[in-house]
């Protein structure tokens, strides 16, 4: 268990689902948990989830491949996801998006021999106003251009390497 | 009731239905996949556009999200809403295969009749197709993802309507599934239902995979003969072989759903096994002379020994028509003494419930609509699968339900269970009824205190109970306690669940007749001479096996007339065989009084896949089909009588003696039946079956209970049904199971009055103290203990306890 969830998170779920109404409202939790400490959710980790909500691993799943955030397959230190929406497409998404596959040398879905970079497509992150935008991890970039785009990968690279 | 116009004619309707189910009263059908009368509407696949033109809403809409209102008027047909549902089909349709050559749905896909219906023909997507990996969903059901059109269908019969746990919908938009976390077999009891619920081939039958096109396969509206629901089924036979059971629709049993056991237990009559020809004395001989040699003996017999001398068994899995006709033959001999229920404490039952039940009966579409549910020494998904789904209908609503009974009760909904033994529960329907509530103990009686506070606070309660543990008497105090908690404004109804399809219809014969406990005396006595068994193997069926072999060994005469290979049907010395229900027409009376007619779907005949062993059928030339030598029964018991009888003369005879059976005659196929008139002489006091203390150190109090699938006597011949039949095991409780350093899952060792057994141990935690709890699984060791009989004194021990 301990590669995919310390104990003391693991126990502090545990606790907190007893108490909880609607142990279903903790799936997401449980779930970023597991993947904040494993870097992705293997089916033993949505096993895991199960047991500590007291769910059936399919009543976890359903929730799990809903959400893109989610990655049920490994993926590298730094997760790329481009908006693919409508407001970031109008303002030349689609460019930038092909240029982030050139220079990374991947498709969509794919991950760079290094294992640092994966990339995926997202449909809108609430960033309209910036578009075009990504998201790495947790952080949100907007108004992309190719030249921030490259610096953007710079730095996100030295930071995954360190 | 609203009235409303569409495409030009009006109709009024039932406040609160929705346009297309009023268009549908029009006789206009518009394509629609997502909704379903049973599951709702939930306008997901944008199909059933209707022109709004006046009223309170306009445009185009969803007609199944639209409550129909006065002063609507709708089109249909306007070029708007034709070419939108044209669109909408062409969308669905998209990525859809074109395997319908292939496709086991080819014929009866409603994918395909809306298509057409839709306005859509020719393909103009010429890009790749969306496609999927399929999982292996078990021996049941067959997975073809490509094929989804994304209505939701199955997910809301799977987990809403029933409850289930291990299949969903994964993934979104391009990518959404309908399937498991991982291959295997799906959980369900009722996991058949997505195959009627999807609209197209991604779920189909795979025990019936490739057998047959639907124009090939013979159907006939039907009745389920494995419990005593009577719930409808389409049976479909081809090739001499019952080849699938769907469900069929009962807005007042069933519903539209069936459960597993109804939908993938048909094959009894299948077996390869099946005596099909008369035989008399192990040889097998030809109608005439069967029949002649029947008559002669027990002619002779009661020329011998009087018409004492010959005893007959009806059956709860036999017609009324056929239960009937052996009632009168045995009439016309003379004897009285006939019995409809080997198993004389589940007959006693029958007769309480057929005597007293009245209009105060509950169908299962008054547990739905009920407000407030006690369930008392019944165990819905081992006795009667579909009552589980339709408390969980009640439940679904908010509705509260109590569940008084010593087994683990497991139901697809959630429950306030309070686990009581045996012997306790006479006293929980006693303190229901106004008795002394502190008889029980302390925290028994505060739950009981709150279950009766609720029942008296709805207004639409209902009580269900089942005779294996409360036994007659107990039905009889459960019908009397519901009778005292009724009022002249507050119904308070009951379901008492009996043995089989026709338990309550053998009731009503049976009278003041004796049961077979009182015939086996006889036999055992040596004043019963001859045994005439309809549809009954009192070996198997009996709660005494032992003793019921012995006697049947006394036996001048042992007849049998039946469709499956029985112990009985084997040691005749005369027999006759049947016509299996799929085969056969006729009416059940069902747990409420309903009486149920069911038709023939096929005619009788060896299957062509038993005869040929898989290949081509032997090249023979007879003039008739092979195996096709069974007659229905009430045909033969008519033959024996001398009278040449048609079904209509039988029921109307039925009606003439039993005025009860009125309308008996003009039962249409298919409909929702009759409920039986109300029976106004009560029966006699059934005799109590005493609950005695055990003794000795370690003794156990060892109850026998149903199992889905390997309890029943057609289900255990049913070989598909196999892959549900569990392996042997005993239940304990938590602490009888530590006291004897016992754990969970460990072989142990059972013994009683009935010898010594290994199986695997469960502990439940909740179960009462001082006992032990079996399900009757046939063909194993635990075939010999029959639930219903009260209890077997046992002890569980260790496997090295044993040896030492």
């Amino acid at each position: 268990m301990t590669d995919l969830l310390p104990q003391n998170i693991h126990d502090a779920l545990a606790a907190k689902a007893i108490e909880h109404l609607h142990p279903r409202e903790m799936i997401i939790e449980v779930l970023r948990a597991i993947q904040d400490h494993r870097g992705w959710v293997p089916d033993e980790g949505v096993e895991l989830a199960g047991q500590i909500l007291g769910l059936t691993p399919l009543q976890i799943e359903e929730i799990a491949t809903f959400y893109d955030k989610i990655y049920r397959q490994p993926v590298g230190k730094r997760v790329i996801h481009v908006c693919d929406s409508i407001a970031c497409w109008s303002r030349g998404a689609e460019n930038l998006y092909l240029y982030l596959q050139e220079t990374l040398g991947i498709s969509p879905g794919e991950t760079t021999q290094d294992g640092t970079f994966t990339l995926l497509p997202t449909c809108c992150l609430g960033l309209c106003g910036e578009a075009p935008a990504m998201m790495i991890g947790l952080k949100a970039y907007g108004r992309l251009t190719r030249e921030r785009i490259d610096e953007i990968l710079a730095t996100e690279r030295a930071e995954a390497g360190a | 009731m609203p009235i409303l116009t569409i495409d030009n004619q009006q109709i009024e309707v039932l406040k609160g239905t929705n346009v297309l189910e009023a268009a549908k009263g029009l006789g206009i059908v518009i394509p629609h996949f997502c909704y379903h009368e049973a599951l709702g509407a939930v306008g997901a696949c944008r199909l059933c556009a209707m022109n709004f033109v006046e009223g309170p809403v306009k445009g185009i809409q969803m007609a199944c999200m639209i409550e129909a209102k006065d002063e609507m008027v709708i089109t249909t047909t306007d070029q708007a809403s034709q070419e939108m549902r044209a669109r909408v089909i062409e969308w669905l349709m998209m990525y859809h295969p074109h395997d319908c050559p292939v496709c086991d749905e080819g014929g009866e896909c409603q994918l395909q009749d809306m298509t057409i219906a839709g306005g859509h023909d020719i393909r103009r997507y010429g890009g790749k197709k969306r496609t999927y990996s399929n999982q292996d969903l078990g021996p049941f059901i067959c997975h073809e993802m490509n094929r989804c059109i994304q209505c939701y269908r199955c997910v809301r019969t799977y987990q809403d309507y029933c409850g289930g746990t291990d299949f969903g919908v994964l993934g979104t938009n391009q990518r959404v599934y309908f399937g498991r976390f991982r291959d295997g077999r799906l959980e369900s009891p009722f996991s058949g239902n997505i195959v009627d619920a999807c609209p197209t081939g991604v779920f189909t039958d795979r025990t019936f995979r490739y057998r047959t096109r639907y124009w090939d396969i013979e159907e006939a509206p039907s009745v389920c003969p494995h419990c005593s629901l009577g719930c409808a089924v389409i049976p479909g036979g081809r090739f001499r072989e019952l080849q699938r059971v769907r469900g069929g629709v009962n807005k007042q049993t069933n519903g539209f759903f069936i459960c597993d056991r109804a939908r993938f237990g048909g094959g009894y009559g299948n077996h390869p096994e099946r005596p099909r020809v008369p035989r008399v004395d192990g040889a097998q001989t030809t109608w005439p002379e069967a029949l002649r040699a029947l008559r002669k003996r027990i002619t002779d017999l009661v020329a011998r020994h009087g018409p004492g001398a010959v005893a007959f068994l009806g059956s709860p899995r036999a017609s009324l028509e056929a239960n009937y006709l052996l009632d009168s033959w045995a009439a016309s001999l003379g004897s009285r003494r006939i019995a409809f229920d080997s198993h004389w404490q589940h007959d006693r039952s029958a007769r309480v419930a057929a005597g007293k039940l009245g209009p105060r009966a509950a169908s299962l579409e008054d547990i739905r609509c009920s407000d407030f549910i006690l369930m008392i020494g019944v165990d819905p998904l081992n006795e009667a699968p579909m009552l589980a789904l339709a408390v969980r209908q009640a439940v679904r609503r908010g509705v509260r339900l109590a569940v008084i009974d010593p087994r683990p009760v497991t139901l697809p909904c959630a429950a306030a269970h309070l686990p009581l033994a045996p012997e306790a529960l006479p006293d929980v329907l006693e303190a229901l009824a106004g008795g002394d509530i502190r008889r029980l103990g302390r925290r028994e009686a505060v739950l009981l205190e709150g279950i009766l506070e609720q029942l008296r606070a709805a207004e639409r309660p209902v009580l269900i109970g089942g005779p294996d543990l409360l036994g007659a008497a107990g039905i009889e105090r459960l019908l009397d306690t519901a009778r005292l908690l009724a009022s002249e404004h507050r119904p308070c109804k009951v379901m008492t669940v009996l043995a089989g399809p026709n338990s309550f219809g053998c009731g009503v014969l049976a009278r003041q007749g004796p049961d077979f406990e009182a015939i086996l005396n006889g036999m055992l006595a040596g004043e019963i001479k001859a045994l005439v068994c309809l549809e009954s193997d009192p070996m198997t069926g009996s709660s005494d096996p032992a003793r019921t072999g012995m006697a049947l060994g006394k036996l001048e005469l042992l007849a049998a007339l039946d469709y499956l290979p029985t112990a009985a049907a084997h040691h005749a010395h005369l027999f006759l065989p049947t016509t299996a229900v799929p085969e056969s027409a006729g009416v059940y009376v069902n747990n409420e009084g309903r009486m149920l007619l069911f038709s023939s779907a096929m005619d009788p005949g060896t299957p062509i896949s038993v005869s040929g062993g898989g290949d081509h059928p032997p090249r023979t030339f007879l003039p008739a089909t092979p195996g096709s030598e069974p007659r229905p029964a009430w045909a033969t018991l008519g033959h024996l009588q001398g009278r040449r009888l048609s079904l209509r003369d039988i029921r109307q005879a039925i009606e003439m003696e039993h005025p009860n059976f009125a309308g008996l005659s003009s039962l249409t196929t298919g409909g929702e039946g009759k409920r039986i008139a109300d029976i106004s002489p009560p029966p006699e006091t059934a005799p109590e079956i005493p609950f005695p203390h055990s003794e000795g150190e370690g003794t156990l109090r060892l109850y026998a209970m149903e199992d889905f699938a390997g309890s029943g006597e057609l289900a255990g011949y049913a070989s598909a049904l196999a892959p549900l039949r569990p392996t042997p095991f005993v239940m304990l409780g938590a602490l009888d199971a530590k006291q004897r350093s016992l754990s969970d899952g460990q072989q142990v060792r059972l013994r009683s009055e009935l010898g010594g057994v290994g199986v695997a141990l469960r502990v439940v935690p909740d179960l009462p103290a001082g006992i032990a709890l079996v399900p009757r699984l046939r063909g194993t060791a635990l075939e010999s203990y029959v639930p219903g009989r009260g209890h077997y004194d046992c002890q569980i021990l260790s496997e090295d306890e044993e040896k030492t």
